[in-house]
C-alpha cells in the first residue's frame, strides 16, 4: 500500500485538514440552517441554499468538502486499524489511565457521524442530486417567465402540436394551482413532487429545486427521525470537542500561554455548533 | 498484608503465555513491588520452580529497565513513578493484583514480564543525537543557552525510555518517547543544524517498527513515570511540518 | 618487591601527559579498521570509550548486561560531574583540581594519573555540552556551578538532579551514532563469562546470551573492561542490582592484578534500610548536604523516644540537637568528605543516639535552609529528591526532617591499570570504577563521572593506539583456537555444576549472608580481629555456595537465578581478597577505617612511612594464597599533608 510510505505524522496532519476544513463548513452550513428559523416560509432559507445550489465557486468547495468527508474517514479508518494491528495482544486487565473521555473514541463517534451523514444524504443531499425522490419548490415568477417564453414561441407559431398540446396542460396545470401549494410570501410553490413540477415549468426543464424547507418540516414532524438527529448531534458535540484540541496538537500549536484559549476555542464550538444543530429538529418539534 | 497475584507466565517468544495465581501473604506495606516479586520468587525458588521473570535494575527509578502493567496501569496506580518505585502500601489488604508486560506489536516478550525494548534504541540510532564526535569542540560556554530553554530540554531529556507511554497507548504509539528525544535537541542550538532530518529519521523508523499512530489521547502523558508533557509531542510535530515543508532535507537513508 | 611498572612519562606533572599524547605510537585509518576491539559495560567508561574508537575508525563491539546500553548503572549518579573551568571565578584551577582529588583521597592515588584527570576534565564538559546535554544554566545562559563535597570551591557542573543520567544519555547518543554508522555493534543482554589470552595477551571474551542461554565466542585485537564498581558484595548497597565485580574477577583469574580491594567507598546520606525483604538502599544525593543539617539529640533519652515513636524530630528545640558535622567539623562542617561524614553518623548511633527503629539514622534537616532561601528555592533545589524520599519512606521532607544512613556505595578499588589504563595482561584495558582508579582512598563526589567520561573520551581513545599500533600485523583473531574452547568448556562445566548443586539455600539467602559478613566484619569500621574471623567465614560461604546453592529454571533460557548466582560465585571470591587487604593495611585511610588506628581525637590515623602503596593482589588458583605486589606511590609535586577538615 503507498499509504504506508507516508509517516505517521503526515497522515495525521492530513486527517486533521480534511477535518479542519469540516470544521470551517460546519458553522455555515449551521448559518444557512438557522435560516429555517424565520418567518417567512422559507424564504431566506430557499435563497441561501438557492446560492449554494447554483454559484460555481460554491460548487468546487461542494466537491472539496464531499472529498474532504471521505478522505477523513479512509483515512480515520486506515489509522485506526494500523493501530489496532500495533498491540497483537490485548491486556487482560482494561486500562485505569485516566485520559480525557472523548479522545478514546473517536473512531466510534465518527463512526457513528459517518452512518448519520449516509442518512443525512438520503434526506436531503442524494435528493439534490436527483438520487432519491423528494419535495420540490418553484418560484412563481420563474414559472411564469418560463411561461411567457413559450406563449411567446407559440405566437410566432414556432411550436408544432405536441408542444402547442403541451403548452396547454401547462397553463391547466398553472391555473389550477392550489393555495396550498403557495408558500407565506406568495412567491412560491412548495411541496411539489417531480411531476409537479415538470408539469408547472414544462417537460424541458430540466433544474428542478429540492424544497428543503418542507422536507425539514416533514422529517422533523416524524419523532424518530428528530431524536436521531438530536442523538447524533451529541455524538458530533463528542467529537468535536477532541477534535479541535486534538486538531492543535496535530499541527503543532502547542504554547504555555495560548493552548488554554484553544481549549475554550474546543469547548464553545464543540457545545455552540451543535446546539445550533439540535435547535433545528427541536424547532420543528416543539414550536411549529 | 496479604494478596492474590495474577502474573503472566510465558516460557519464551513462541511459547503460549498463561495467567498463573499465587497467593503471597504476610508482606510490610513498606515493601516495594519488587521487593514483593522477590519475595515470591524465592518461595517459587524453595518450591523448586522457575521464578517470575521481570526486568529491573537500578530500583530507583532513573534506569527505565523495570516496567510492568500492574491492574491496567502501566508502572502501577501510583503516579510519576517507575514500577520499582511502587510501594505495596499503595494496595489494598487482601487485593487481587494482575501482572501483565507491556504489549505492543514492536515489544515481543522474552519470558513472563519480560520484554524487548531494543525498538527504543533502534529509533534513537536514526537521528537522537547531536553528530559530533570526540574532541575538537568549543568551550562549553562559548554558545548561550536562555536558562529557560535549557530547563525545558532538560525536562524533555530527562525520560528514560522506560516504555510506558508505548504500553499505556491505546494504539501501542512511541510518540511521546519519540518527541520528547526530538524536543530536547531541538531546544538546544547544537541540536539545531540536524533538526530537519533528525525528526523525519527518528519518525520514520518509529512508523517501520510498527507502533502506532498517536491519537492525542495522552495516556502517556498520565502514565509516564518523567512526567514528559504532551507538549513534546506537539513540538515534534511541529518540528516535522517545518523539516517538511520549509527545509529542503529528506530523509537520510 | 614492585614489579608493577606504572609506566609514568617522564618530565613535569603538567607536562607528561601532553609529552605522553605527543611521542606515543598512533594507528593509521586504514589499519585501524582491521583492529578489533571489544568493550565491556556501556556505563559511561564504556560508552564513551566505545563512541570514541569507533569514530576513530576503529571495529568495536560492546557489550551490557541490560536490554539497553542506556540502564548502565552511571544512570543513577545524581549530583554533578567535576571540572576545573572556574567559570565562578573563585579560584579553582587544574592543580587545585588535582590537589583536592589526591588530598580527597588520602594520599594513595598516583599523582600523574590524577593530574591528568583533572587536566581533561575540562574538555569533558564542553564535549557534554555539544552533545547536547542539557546542564544547568543560570539566567546569563552560562553554566551553572554548585559546590560538592571535599571541595571549598563550586566546580560541580550538573543537570538537575540526574546529572548522571544526562551524561549517560549522551554517551549512549555518541554511541548510538557509531551504531548507525557501523563502527559500532551493539550486544545488549549478554553478560561476559570470561576472559579469553592467547599467548599471553587478552583475545576475547565468552559471552552468555541471556535472552537464550547460549554461550558465545568473541575475539578481539584488545579488550576494554568498563564493567563499573563491585559494591554489591555488600548485598545492600547504593548500586543497581545488576552491578557486579564479576567480569573483574574473571580478569583476576586470568592474571590481571587487583588493586586496593579494600577501598571501599561508604555514602553518608543513604535512605536508612528497613526490613529484611530489602533488596538495596537508595541514595539521597550528596548534593542535600549544601542545604541540609545533619543531626542526632543531644539527650540519649531523647533518641530512645524518636526510635520507640514516642517523639518527634519536630519537637526537639534547637539546642536539643546536635549539629555533631558542625560540632566537630567547623571549617567543612556538614560538607566533609563521605568518609568521614559517614564514620561520624556511625559514631553517633553507635553510642546510642540514633533514630531510626532500627537505631541506624540520623536527621538531614531543611528547616533552616527552607526559612533561609523559602520553599520554592529549596523545591527548586532539590524536589526531585523529596519527591524520591517521600515515594519511598512516606514522610514529607519538608515538615519532617530526612533520615539517612551511611551505605556502601562505590569501589575506589578494581583493576590494577598502568598509565595507558591497561591491565597487567597485555591487551586488556580497564576504565571507569572497574578500574582501581585514580580516587586513592576515597572518592570525591563528583568525581567518578569525571573519571569515566575522561578515561572513555580522552584517555584510552590515545592511549590503546600505543598498543594496538603493534598488533597491525595480527590477522583477525579467530575464535575456533584452543584457548576459546577451553574457556568455553570451563564455563560450560562452571554453569553445570551450579545448576546440579540443587542444595537447599536460594542465591539470595547466600548474598545475603555474604552482605551481612562483609558489613559486619569488613564495613565501615574495621579491625583485625574481625577481619580475621571473616576470611575463614568467607571460605565457609564459598564452600555452602558450592555444595547448597539452589538454582532452578534451565541453561537454555533466560534465567536469573543463575545469572545472579554465577555473579555471587565470583562476588565470594572477591570478598575474600577484600578481607585480605584490609587485614593487610595496618592504618586508616580514606574509605578504609581500621578502629586500632586513629589518632586521640579519635580521627583516622594514616601511615605514610609503611602504607604509601597500591596493593596489587596477583591469583595463584583456587584454594591458593593470593600475591601481592606493591606499587610505591611518589609524591613528587606534592605536598602529603595530614587530611583534615576542621
Ligand atoms: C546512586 C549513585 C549515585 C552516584 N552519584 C554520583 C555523582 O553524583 N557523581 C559522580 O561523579 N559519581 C556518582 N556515582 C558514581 C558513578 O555513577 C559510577 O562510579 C560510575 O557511573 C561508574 O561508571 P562505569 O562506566 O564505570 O560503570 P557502570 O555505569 O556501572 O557500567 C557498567 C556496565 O557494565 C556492564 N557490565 C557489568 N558486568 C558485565 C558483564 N559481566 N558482562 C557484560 N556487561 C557487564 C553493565 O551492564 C553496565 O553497562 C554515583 C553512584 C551511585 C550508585
Ligand atoms: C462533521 C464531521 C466531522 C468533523 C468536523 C470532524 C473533525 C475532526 C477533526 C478536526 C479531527 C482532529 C484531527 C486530528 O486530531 O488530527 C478529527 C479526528 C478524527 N475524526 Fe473526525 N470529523 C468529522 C467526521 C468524522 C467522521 C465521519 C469520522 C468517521 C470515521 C471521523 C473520524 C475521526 C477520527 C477516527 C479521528 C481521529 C481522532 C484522533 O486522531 O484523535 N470524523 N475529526
Ligand atoms: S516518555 Fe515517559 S513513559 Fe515514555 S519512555 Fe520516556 S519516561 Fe518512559
Ligand atoms: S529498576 Fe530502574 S527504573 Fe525501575
Amino acid at each position: 500500500m503507498k499509504l504506508i510510505q507516508f509517516a505517521s505524522i503526515t497522515k495525521k496532519i492530513a486527517l486533521a485538514a480534511f477535518g479542519l476544513f469540516l470544521l470551517l463548513f460546519l458553522p455555515v452550513h449551521l448559518g444557512i440552517n438557522l435560516c429555517l428559523l424565520r418567518d417567512d416560509g422559507g424564504e431566506w432559507y430557499r435563497n441561501a441554499s438557492h446560492f449554494m445550489g447554483t454559484n460555481y465557486i460554491v460548487k468546487v468547495f461542494e466537491i472539496v468538502l464531499l472529498a474532504s468527508v471521505l478522505l477523513h474517514i479512509c483515512l480515520a479508518i486506515y489509522l485506526t486499524i494500523e493501530n489496532w494491528l500495533a498491540r497483537p495482544v490485548r491486556y487482560k486487565v482494561r486500562t485505569k489511565t485516566k485520559t480525557p473521555f472523548m479522545s478514546r473514541y473517536m473512531i466510534w463517534t465518527g463512526g457513528i457521524i459517518a452512518c448519520f451523514l449516509v442518512l443525512h444524504f438520503i434526506n436531503f443531499y442524494f435528493v439534490k442530486l436527483d438520487l432519491v425522490q423528494g419535495k420540490y419548490s418553484a418560484s412563481i415568477e420563474q414559472v411564469d417567465k418560463l411561461f411567457q417564453q413559450k406563449a411567446i414561441k407559440l405566437q410566432q407559431g414556432e411550436l408544432n402540436e405536441k408542444e402547442q398540446a403541451a403548452l396547454m396542460a401547462q397553463y391547466q396545470a398553472i391555473s389550477q394551482i392550489s393555495p396550498e401549494k403557495m408558500d407565506k410570501s406568495q412567491k412560491n410553490m412548495v411541496n411539489l413532487t417531480k411531476e409537479e413540477v415538470i408539469q408547472y415549468c414544462g417537460e424541458d426543464f430540466k433544474h428542478v429545486e429540492p424544497d428543503f424547507y418542507t422536507m425539514s418540516k416533514e422529517l422533523f414532524a416524524n419523532k424518530t427521525y428528530s431524536l436521531i438527529y438530536l442523538v447524533v448531534f451529541v455524538v458530533l458535540g463528542f467529537h468535536l470537542y477532541h477534535a479541535i484540541n486534538s486538531l492543535a496538537q496535530t499541527l503543532g500549536l502547542s504554547h504555555r500561554k495560548y493552548s488554554p484559549i484553544i481549549d475554550w476555542i474546543s469547548v464553545f464550538y464543540a457545545v455552540l455548533v451543535p446546539l445550533g444543530f439540535a435547535i433545528i429538529p427541536l424547532w420543528f418539534m416543539f414550536v411549529k | 498484608m496479604d494478596f492474590t497475584l495474577k502474573i503472566w507466565r510465558q516460557e519464551s517468544q513462541k511459547a503460549k503465555g498463561r495467567f498463573e495465581t499465587y497467593k503471597i501473604t504476610d508482606i510490610s506495606p513498606d515493601c516495594s513491588f519488587l521487593e514483593m516479586l522477590d519475595i515470591l520468587n524465592e518461595s517459587l525458588v524453595n518450591k523448586l520452580s522457575h521464578p517470575v521473570c521481570f526486568d529491573h535494575d537500578c530500583r530507583e527509578g532513573i534506569c527505565g529497565m523495570c516496567g510492568l502493567y500492574i491492574n491496567g496501569h502501566p508502572h502501577g496506580p501510583d503516579s510519576a513513578i517507575t514500577t520499582c518505585q511502587l510501594h505495596m502500601r499503595k494496595f489494598k489488604d487482601g487485593e487481587t493484583i494482575t501482572i501483565e508486560p507491556w504489549r505492543a506489536k514492536p515489544f515481543p516478550i522474552i519470558r513472563d514480564l519480560v520484554v524487548d525494548r531494543t525498538a527504543l534504541d533502534k529509533i534513537i540510532q536514526e537521528g537522537g543525537y547531536v553528530s559530533v564526535t570526540t574532541g575538537g569542540v568549543p568551550d562549553g560556554n562559548s554558545i548561550l543557552i536562555p536558562k529557560h530553554k535549557a530547563d525545558k530540554a532538560m525536562d524533555s531529556a530527562s525520560c528514560i525510555g522506560c516504555g510506558a507511554c508505548v504500553a499505556a497507548c491505546k494504539n501501542a504509539s512511541a510518540m511521546l518517547f519519540v518527541s520528547a528525544k526530538v524536543s530536547q535537541l531541538a531546544l538546544l542550538p547544537q541540536g539545531k543544524p540536524e533538526a530537519a532530518t533528525r525528526v523525519q529519521n527518528m519518525v520514520a523508523k518509529m512508523d517501520q517498527l510498527g507502533f502506532g499512530n498517536c491519537t492525542n489521547t495522552y495516556a502517556c502523558e498520565a502514565e509516564c513515570p518523567k512526567e514528559i508533557k504532551r507538549s513534546n509531542i506537539a513540538r515534534m510535530n511541529r518540528e516535522f511540518i517545518l523539516a517538511k515543508v520549509a527545509s529542503e532535507e529528506d530523509l537520510q537513508q | 618487591m614492585n614489579t608493577l611498572s606504572s609506566k609514568i612519562p617522564e618530565g613535569q606533572l603538567s607536562e607528561k601527559w601532553t609529552r605522553y599524547k605527543s611521542s606515543q605510537k598512533l594507528v593509521n585509518p586504514a589499519n585501524k579498521r582491521k583492529l578489533d576491539i571489544i568493550v565491556v559495560g556501556t556505563g559511561l567508561a564504556g560508552a564513551s570509550a566505545a563512541a570514541s574508537l569507533g569514530a576513530l575508525g576503529f571495529n568495536v563491539k560492546i557489550f551490557c548486561i541490560s536490554d539497553s546500553p542506556r540502564r548502565a548503572h552511571s544512570i543513577a549518579a545524581q549530583g554533578g560531574i567535576n571540572a576545573a573551568k572556574n567559570y565562578q571565578n573563585d579560584g579553582d584551577s587544574v592543580d587545585r583540581l588535582f590537589f583536592d582529588t589526591i588530598k580527597g583521597g588520602d594520599y594513595r592515588a598516583r599523582e600523574a594519573n590524577v593530574y591528568r584527570l583533572a587536566e581533561v576534565s575540562n574538555s569533558i564538559i564542553d564535549q557534554c555540552v555539544a552533545q547536547g546535554v542539557p546542564f544547568a544554566r543560570d539566567y546569563s545562559g552560562m553554566l551553572d556551578n554548585r559546590s560538592f563535597g571535599g571541595a571549598q570551591v563550586s566546580r560541580t557542573f550538573y543537570a538537575k538532579g540526574q546529572t548522571g543520567q544526562q551524561l549517560l544519555l549522551g554517551a549512549y547518543s555518541a554511541l548510538s551514532k557509531e551504531i548507525k554508522a557501523g563502527t559500532v555493534k551493539m550486544y545488549e543482554r549478554r553478560e561476559m563469562m570470561d576472559l579469553v589470552v592467547v599467548d599471553g595477551r587478552a583475545r576475547g571474551i565468552i559471552t552468555r546470551n541471556l535472552q537464550t542461554g547460549e554461550i558465545e565466542r568473541w575475539a578481539s585485537h584488545a579488550v576494554v573492561i568498563a564493567t563499573g564498581g563491585y559494591g554489591n558484595v555488600y548485598f545492600l548497597s547504593t548500586n543497581a542490582m545488576n552491578c557486579n565485580g564479576s567480569a573483574a574477577v574473571q580478569c583476576f583469574h586470568k592474571g590481571a592484578f587487583f588493586a586496593n580491594p579494600c577501598f571501599v567507598q561508604i555514602h553518608p546520606t543513604c535512605i536508612p534500610v528497613k526490613g529484611d525483604y530489602q533488596s538495596k538502599l537508595t541514595l539521597m544525593s550528596e548534593s542535600l548536604r549544601n542545604d541540609g543539617r545533619i543531626w542526632v539529640p543531644k539527650k540519649i533519652e531523647d533518641a530512645q523516644a524518636i526510635r520507640e515513636g514516642r517523639l518527634n524530630p519536630t519537637d526537639i528545640s534547637e539546642q536539643d540537637r546536635d549539629y555533631y558535622l558542625e560540632r566537630r567539623y567547623p571549617a567543612f562542617g556538614n560538607l566533609v568528605p563521605r568518609d568521614i561524614a559517614s564514620r561520624a553518623a556511625k559514631e553517633r548511633c553507635d553510642a546510642g543516639y540514633g533514630v531510626a527503629p532500627s537505631g541506624y539514622g540520623v536527621y538531614l534537616d531543611f528547616k533552616s535552609a527552607i526559612e533561609r532561601l523559602g520553599k520554592d528555592k529549596v523545591e527548586a533545589r532539590y524536589g526531585n529528591l523529596f519527591q524520591m524520599y517521600e515515594k519511598i519512606v512516606d514522610v514529607n521532607p519538608y515538615e519532617n526532617p530526612m533520615m539517612i544512613y551511611p551505605a556502601v556505595h562505590y569501589t575506589m578499588g578494581g583493576l590494577w591499570v598502568d598509565y595507558e589504563l591497561q591491565t597487567t595482561i597485555p591487551g586488556l584495558f580497564a576504565t571507569g570504577e572497574a578500574n582501581f582508579s585514580d580516587h586513592g582512598a576515597n572518592r570525591l563526589g563528583a568525581s567518578a563521572l569525571m573519571q569515566g567520561l575522561a578515561d572513555g573520551y580522552f584517555i584510552l581513545p590515545y592511549t590503546i593506539q600505543n598498543y594496538l599500533s603493534d598488533q597491525i600485523y595480527q590477522e583477525r583473531i579467530s575464535t575456533q583456537t584452543e584457548e576459546f574452547t577451553q574457556a568455553e568448556n570451563a564455563l560450560r562445566d562452571k554453569l553445570e555444576t551450579i545448576m546440579s548443586i540443587k542444595g537447599e539455600k536460594t542465591v539470595d539467602t547466600l548474598q545475603r549472608e555474604l552482605g551481612h559478613i562483609m558489613w559486619e566484619y569488613v564495613g565501615m569500621g574495621r579491625n583485625a580481629e574481625n577481619l580475621r574471623k571473616a576470611i575463614p567465614m568467607l571460605r565457609e560461604l564459598r564452600n555452602e555456595f558450592w555444595t547448597n546453592v539452589r538454582v532452578t529454571g534451565d541453561l537454555t533460557s533466560m534465567n536469573p537465578e543463575l545469572e545472579k548466582a554465577v555473579r555471587l560465585a565470583d562476588h565470594i571470591e572477591l570478598s575474600q581478597i577484600i578481607a585480605k587487604d584490609a587485614l593487610q593495611r595496618e592504618e586508616s585511610c580514606g574509605g578504609h577505617y581500621r578502629e586500632e588506628f586513629v589518632t586521640n581525637e579519635g580521627e583516622a590515623k594514616r601511615d605514610d612511612d609503611n602504607y604509601m602503596f597500591v596493593a596489587a593482589w596477583q591469583y595463584t588458583g583456587k584454594d591458593q594464597e593470593p600475591i601481592m605486589h606493591k606499587e610505591e606511590l611518589k609524591y613528587e609535586f606534592i605536598n602529603v599533608q595530614q587530611r583534615n577538615y576542621k
